[in-house]
């Protein structure tokens, strides 16, 4: 187990780095300077910031520059805000992004299993069709709308939460609603199909001939092996949510990183850009680590080898 | 208990030699897999419904092509722009020329002095293009990024997670670091770079999609696959001496069908919205196309004064991806060996 | 200046609400009224001066700080630090006499030395300030930028603490103008040093001499609220005591904030504006840019002089502001825009207007388009039309797209909205047909625009050219510069010689539609240069 830790930790900061190599090079092909007033700029003063900046070195040595300076943690400076370390800017941003993200998975994957389960158990009634096709509505509405229909329904006309910015924790219903919709979907559709699967197996009809009650059948069987394709699917989505949505927090004006990363790369903003892809890619790479190693524990069938097969 | 029950030859009657063989005969026409497959679609109603309004629908949207072309996309009416749906001989308030405005119906053909015999279905945008005509047209490219990305999610994806699954080992490893890496470079550095060497438009839309789309089906495939690999059916195959690409499509393709179907499912929706949302921040399809994504976008700014705007495109893409994923359960269920029962 | 900013809607003015109304609820019962809740549709990016490059940055520098001078209503030259003025007969050395009463939120006074020192720490070529190209004509500006002279060999000094001496390379007509703007304000050389590479980067790490200070601006956040600056000198006209500014990025989100009264005005989008057109809190902000279309002038089709005047005549321009923009936008009378500069009571926007150039006429156009083709011996023509990808561009492209291809036969358009930062990268490179583009004034004088289509001006992306052209505004700021008529003679001619060619083709003048409550009185909204100054604002009973 140790040995396989330590291969995959090796492996991860491997694909750490290949990521930075890819992501600097085809983000330095992008058109454009980071300069936000280059119209204004003269040759000469575009030369002179060109050098204040390190931009006039050849690419591969700005790259190994950056490469330097992230193992010291210095992640340069931002162009969209003068003299904001990069690593400021993320950390001032990520929490209001990971609090969102983190909130809404769980409520997505809580309320989609018992969603879930309820359609399986009824599976082929009326409730097994209500179910899907609330699980399907919840999925085909883009959030972007649900957070509009949320916003002028809930908040303005009902008045029960705020309308929008960030505070306390009923300003973050909404938004959670708003984001959790999509893996709530998900997660139900896979757990009844998991569950459709193993309800119908024979380890089951044998519990119910001992006499387990359904809740019990439900419970201590079914759910586990249900949960097993679903596990893959909610770490890196996680990872996904918790480094914020853009259109979310453009909607319900929350100071999240989901914005400033989209801006950045429409703004040539090269230091933010690496930045936020790295902690993206750190998070994916460990998220899947733990998804392998939670695999072991609940599926006594993989098991976790250091030499593969 | 001495008695004992005497059988003769007489006891025997030899049945005629054709009647023996008629037993035996099996009265339904032997089905081949897909043929069985298409008789439990069938039986399932909701799936069946489904199918025919996809059908219905890549029918109206494709073969809008003859009528809907660049040079009726490009037109504009600024002078007929927001009005909503009208349709002559329907009095119901929303379908007749009437908008709400500050809670009063408002008669907005009147309004704005349009000619009498002049009306539009579900009414028109900003520049008074008709909204249904750009609905069709929208739900066809939709429809096509939704299908190149499900293209790309069954071949590349289905495949790389077997391969990946099965192999195991240094292969699996190299070929999971692969997709980390795919998932970690950002889609949207990838679509900038796209519309430097392309057009803004489909085509980088479609090249983004295809190049990062399939990760999340490869994982999952992944990962059944190791599970599957161990399973005294596969184990049995392989003693047998079945080759490798035999199993995956005999056995593991069917056992794999249920997560297929149902993560096809969540691929069409991200697509769509993937487009959306590159329209939401501007870099979408380009004027004077149109997607479903884009009138979402559009409409969602209105709403509060032009809900129609935002109602119809949602309810088309409402109503298209539950007809998708009901005949894609249909088909999980009529696919999927586990519950053939 | 900063075309951002007009291309890009979302970050056009900063409209900031106040969010939370309980922010000013301290203060005594009536100074507690006083608070006023505005919309932003962008982040602060920064207070430090010298590198601020954007709206947001600038209004809040502009009320938090103070120059020599203020801007009043209309561009009206209001008294800032400084109490008197000379200006030397060939109008080239300035001095100023400052005020003895104005203070630092540090405590420190505000002296000539902090002008001393921030005009040289913005010139100087380490600092990068994108916006010191205003300082050219200060007497060896251009030169210290460029790294051929030392930073201290600027035309500014100080003669003790109070008296400040300003020479001049050239007459510069606007320079009054441009001691209202922000990149001219002082600064306090021990705040500088004390907080180092912090500066500029918090609502803690800066010092303030105007009538408000900024608080509760971690750097990054959505929110932050102006006070009341008690060491202000002229503090008993302040009365506001606290202004909550609220960053909402959807107009939806910004509007709903406003019904629900927890903002005082926001910004609307064109299509709130177009249902809102009968509000009585609608408050049309017109800005002091102008978008237009360019042409490509090294590409053999867009020499044409009838093709491009085939492509101007036939968009219904008051179609477009009306029913497309919406926004309060009006038709663009020229290239300059209109409220910028007058001569005995004339608009230059209207002196230098060219009818022709902003017409519609279809006939005539068809007739142009048909002779344009036959000159370039083609039956069509694929024309690439380049913007942003904002909101109202790609509404703009649209619009133009199918202007163009319905009445004009054998025109195929073909439209790219890509990002602000594509769409420069390609401007610069010629990789385009006709740009929708826009440019704004920094400070009120039509040279800021008229400076573009000069042939060696590196913004000039259409390449187009015209001896007459660059001899007329090279007169203007040489041997005409010192005669008011005269120089204003040679810009109307050379607008005209613009228009009359078609060199580019003025679409519109930029508004933003806004709506905000009765009760706010007194805020002070300019077009070019800072936009917002909120020093006499009130909250009426």
């Amino acid at each position: 187990m140790r040995k396989y830790l330590l291969k995959r930790v090796f492996y991860m900061l491997l694909t750490l780095f290949l990521v930075a190599t890819i992501t600097f090079f085809l983000m330095k092909l992008m058109p454009g300077t980071p300069y936000s007033n280059q119209e204004k700029m003269t040759p000469q003063q575009i030369k002179i910031m060109n050098e204040q900046y390190g931009l006039n070195k050849p690419v591969w040595l700005q790259y190994l520059i950056y490469l330097g300076g992230m193992l010291h943690g210095d992640l340069g400076t931002s162009f969209q805000y003068s003299n904001q370390p990069v690593s400021y800017l993320i950390s001032s941003r990520i929490g209001a992004s990971a609090q969102l993200g983190l909130q809404a998975m769980i409520f997505g994957v809580l309320v989609g299993i018992i969603i879930g389960s309820f359609a399986a158990i009824n599976r082929n009634t009326w409730i097994d069709t209500l179910c899907t096709v609330l699980s399907i509505i919840g999925k085909s509405v883009p959030n972007f709308v649900l957070a509009v229909l949320l916003q002028f329904y809930i908040a303005l006309k009902l008045g029960w939460f705020p309308i929008a910015d960030w505070g306390g924790f009923s300003y973050t219903v909404l938004p959670t609603i708003a984001l959790g919709v999509g893996p709530l979907a998900e997660t139900a559709r896979f757990i009844r199909t998991g569950m459709v699967d193993v309800l119908s197996s024979d380890y089951i009809e044998l519990a119910r001939a001992k006499g387990l009650t359904k809740f019990g059948i439900v419970y201590h069987h079914a759910l586990r092996n249900s949960l097993i394709p679903l596990v893959t699917l909610i770490g890196p989505y996680t990872v996904a949510l918790m480094t914020g949505s853009m259109v979310i927090e453009n909607i319900f004006s929350i100071p999240g990183i989901g914005e400033q990363f989209v801006k950045s790369i429409t703004t040539n903003d090269y230091p933010t850009i690496m930045g936020v892809t790295m902690l993206f890619s750190a998070g994916l790479v460990v998220v899947i680590l733990l998804t392998d190693i939670v695999y072991g524990i609940i599926d006594p069938r993989i098991r976790l080898s250091g030499n593969g097969d | 208990m001495e008695e004992k029950i005497k059988l003769s030859p007489d006891s025997f009657e030899a049945l005629p030699k054709a009647e023996e063989l008629d037993n035996e005969k099996i009265a339904a026409p032997s089905l081949t897999f897909v043929q069985d497959a298409w008789r439990r679609l069938k039986m399932n109603k909701g799936a069946f419904i489904s199918l025919w309004i996809i059908v219905l629908m890549i029918v109206v949207a494709f073969g809008s092509s003859f009528f809907i072309d660049h040079a009726s996309l490009v037109k504009s009416a600024p002078n007929y722009a927001n009005l909503p749906a009208k349709i002559p001989g329907v009095p119901i308030n929303g379908f007749n020329g009437k908008l709400k405005v500050s809670g009063e119906w408002v008669d907005e053909y009147k309004q704005n002095n349009i000619p009498s015999g002049k009306y539009f279905v579900l009414g028109t945008d900003y520049l008074g293009r008709s909204l249904a005509e750009r609905i069709i047209y929208g739900t066809k490219v939709s429809l096509i990024v939704a299908l190149v990305a499900t293209f790309f999610d069954l071949t590349i994806g289905v495949a790389y997670g077997i391969i990946s699954g099965w192999k195991g080992g240094r292969v699996d490893n190299v070929m999971q670091r692969i997709i980390e890496i795919i998932s970690s470079v950002p889609s949207l550095v990838i679509v900038v770079l796209m519309l430097l060497v392309l057009k803004p438009g489909m085509t980088s839309i479609i090249a983004a999609i295809a190049i990062s789309s399939w990760t999340t089906m490869a994982r999952m495939i992944r990962a059944e696959t190791l599970q599957l690999k161990s399973q005294e059916y596969v184990l049995a195959a392989r003693s047998l001496g079945e080759s490798a690409p035999k199993i995956a499509w005999k056995h593991l393709v069917p056992n794999l069908s249920s997560i297929i179907i149902i993560q096809t499912m969540y691929t069409i929706p991200t697509a769509i919205f993937f487009e959306a949302f590159l329209s939401f921040i501007g870099i979408g399809i380009s004027a004077p196309e149109t997607s479903l994504g884009v009138l979402l976008n559009d409409g969602q700014k209105n709403f509060q004064f032009l809900p129609y705007q935002m109602w119809y495109p949602a309810i088309v893409l409402c109503v298209l991806m539950i007809a998708f994923n009901l005949l894609g359960d249909g088909l999980r269920d009529a696919f999927d060996p586990k519950t053939r029962r | 200046m900063k075309i951002n900013k007009f291309a890009k809607l979302g970050t056009v003015v900063a409209l900031s609400s106040l969010f939370l109304v309980a922010c000013g609820s301290k203060s005594s019962s009536t100074a507690s009224k006083q608070v006023l809740n505005w919309n932003e549709t962008a982040e602060l990016p920064t207070m430090d001066l010298s590198t601020a490059t954007d709206v947001v940055s600038f209004d809040t520098l502009n009320n938090t700080n103070e120059g020599l001078y203020r801007l009043g209503k209309d561009s009206k030259i209001e008294p800032g630090i400084a109490t008197k003025t000379q200006v030397s007969s060939d109008g080239m050395k300035y001095t100023f006499t400052l005020r003895k009463n104005a203070k630092w939120s540090n405590g420190q006074k505000v002296t000539a030395k902090d002008f001393v020192y921030s005009w040289q720490r913005t010139v100087n070529p380490k600092t990068a300030s994108q916006y010191a190209y205003l300082f050219s004509g200060i007497a060896n500006a251009d030169d210290i930028m460029n790294g051929k002279k030392a930073v201290s060999t600027l035309g500014i000094k100080a003669e003790g603490n109070y008296k400040l001496v300003v020479t001049l390379d050239k007459k510069l007509p606007y320079f009054k103008l441009l001691m209202g703007f922000p990149v001219f304000f002082p600064q306090n050389e021990k705040a500088v040093k004390e907080y180092g590479s912090k500066y500029g980067t918090a609502s803690k790490y800066m010092v303030y001499n105007g009538p408000f200070k900024l608080t509760k601006w971690t750097g990054s956040n959505l929110s932050w609220t102006l006070k009341k600056n008690n060491n202000y000198w002229d503090k008993k006209d302040v009365k506001l005591s606290a202004i909550n500014f609220k960053v909402n990025k959807s107009t939806t989100t910004s509007y709903n904030l406003y019904q629900s009264g927890k903002l005082d005005e926001t910004t609307l989008s064109a299509e709130q504006a177009k249902q809102l057109a009968n509000s009585k809190e609608l408050v049309t902000r017109k800005g002091a840019s102008t978008f237009y279309l360019e042409y490509n002038q090294t590409k053999k089709e867009y020499q044409n002089a009838n093709i491009r005047k085939a492509i101007s005549l036939v968009i219904d321009r008051k179609q477009f502001v009306n029913k497309v923009l919406g926004d309060g936008s009006t038709v663009a009378k020229g290239l300059a825009s209109t409220g910028l500069a007058k001569l005995n009571g004339e608009d230059f926007a209207s002196a230098a207007s060219v009818k022709s150039a902003v017409a519609t006429n279809r006939a005539e156009a068809k007739k142009l388009w048909a002779k344009g083709l036959k000159e370039l011996g083609v039956t069509s023509l694929n024309i690439q039309l380049l913007s942003d990808d904002t909101d109202k561009a790609k509404d703009s492209t649209t619009f133009l797209q199918s202007q163009i291809e319905e009445n004009l036969s054998g025109a195929k358009v073909s439209v790219s909205n890509v990002p602000f930062k594509t769409r420069l990268a390609r401007s610069e490179s010629g990789d385009f047909g006709i740009v929708v583009t826009g440019w704004g004034a920094d400070f009120s004088d039509p040279i800021s625009f008229l400076d573009l289509f000069t042939s060696d001006n590196s913004q000039n992306n259409g390449k187009w050219k015209n001896a007459e052209y660059d001899k007329l505004i090279e007169a203007s700021k040489t041997t005409d510069a010192g005669n008011t008529t005269k120089r204003w003679n040679d810009l109307v001619k050379a607008q005209k010689i613009l228009l009359n060619d078609q060199g580019i083709s003025p679409l519109y003048q930029q508004a933003t539609a806004t709506l905000v409550k009765s009760k706010v009185k007194g805020v002070i909204y300019n077009a070019a240069g800072v936009n917002y100054n909120f020093k006499n604002t009130y909250i009426a009973k």
